[in-house]
């Protein structure tokens, strides 16, 4: 893999999950951005929360298997 | 202020805040389904700053409920990938600052308190990534099979004679002890000095990127069960990058292969989530 872009300029976000390995997307969705606090789970925007994704992340298929659902729409 | 205890009312609704932006276009929302099926993505307004928010049920996010999910990666992963597609809808209209998963508020008025108190670091996270993507990259160490005490250096003549040592498997030749202890001393430092290689190669690919950088930042290693087996990962860093400098990434990524001889993968444009925060 030479590179990977990120669509997140693309005119049409609605292709779907494509190109950001889950990794690299927790890496970035879960510990950063401005923290500021919440009122219903602040428990989960700490360490812990990092740490049971990571063990569902290890404990599961290969990174590069495509996401599990087809329609683009995540619910 | 929190309330993990309590078990919120199967009706009562909460507010999940995605991004903070300047002016977001809110046709680019339209067709995304945020984290709940039934209530749109929409835009809230605090002082001249807009928040992407959604409406979503108070039961469906409690703490438990997130433990549980968190740990089913395929429910991590849609929820994660909700959360990045809407925050990256938004980075493509206007400047914003990405919130990590999972925040929200009790009500509107909860969060919208709770944004205009953070108004002045919204403010200062926007003027930082103004102009700026970031890009992720990863190297992993060239691979090498792992040392076995069989390929370990030779053993000084005098601790085993070569031509019986065959011969003399089932009994320790006399000096066999030492022997052990050499070639796992041998393995070991093999093993140490695998270790400063990456150790430098990190070193080496950080400080390229560092120099054509407004920031940067190293994240945790991925395990190698993430990446695929042989494959080991020294350096997982992010980069803030001005937008006039991306062109000049995919140059400074060949030489670096080139000069290492190490997989290095870059990823990118990502909204500047990593550079958001306390930086």
């Amino acid at each position: 893999m030479e590179r990977e872009v990120v669509p997140w300029d693309n005119p049409e976000p609605l292709r779907g999950p494509i190109g950001v390995p889950l990794v690299d997307l927790l890496d970035r969705v879960l510990a950063t951005g401005v923290v500021i606090s919440g009122d219903l789970v602040i428990a989960i925007a700490d360490v812990p929360l990092v740490r049971l994704s990571l063990h569902a992340l290890l404990s599961s298929v290969n990174e590069r298997v495509p996401a599990p659902w087809a329609d683009g729409g995540p619910l | 202020m929190t309330e993990l205890g309590t078990e919120p009312d199967p009706d009562e609704s909460a507010l999940y805040v995605f991004a903070v932006c300047d002016a977001p276009d809110p046709r680019v929302f339209d067709c995304l389904p945020g984290v709940a099926e039934d209530q749109p993505l929409r835009r809230l307004r605090f002082g001249d700053l807009t928040a992407v928010v959604q409406t979503v049920r108070a039961a469906d996010f409690t703490d438990e409920v997130w433990q549980v999910r968190m740990s089913a990666r395929d429910e991590l992963e849609r929820y994660a990938r909700a959360h990045h597609d809407v925050v990256s809808a938004a980075a493509a209209s206007c400047p914003t600052v990405p919130l990590p998963m999972a925040t929200l508020y009790r009500s509107e008025e909860r969060a919208r308190q709770a944004l205009i108190e953070e108004t002045g670091r919204f403010r200062t996270a926007l003027e930082r990534t103004a102009g700026h993507s970031e890009w992720g990259v990863k190297v992993y160490s060239a691979e090498l099979p792992e040392p076995t005490p069989t390929t370990a250096p030779p053993v000084p003549s005098r601790v085993s004679p070569a031509p019986e040592a065959s011969a003399v498997r089932s009994r320790p030749a006399p000096g066999a002890g030492l022997a052990y202890l050499e070639r796992k001393r041998g393995v070991q430092a093999q093993r140490e000095r695998r270790y400063e290689d990456s150790l430098r190669l990190a070193e080496t690919v950080d400080a390229a990127f560092q120099s054509l950088a407004a920031a940067g930042r190293r994240l945790r290693l991925h395990a190698p069960q993430a990446e695929g087996k042989g494959h080991v990962q020294v350096l997982n860093a992010t980069y803030l990058v001005a937008e006039r400098r991306a062109i000049e990434l995919e140059a400074l990524t060949r030489r670096l292969r080139g000069a290492t001889g190490a997989r290095i993968d870059i990823s990118g444009p990502w909204v500047p989530y990593s550079f958001v925060g306390e930086v």
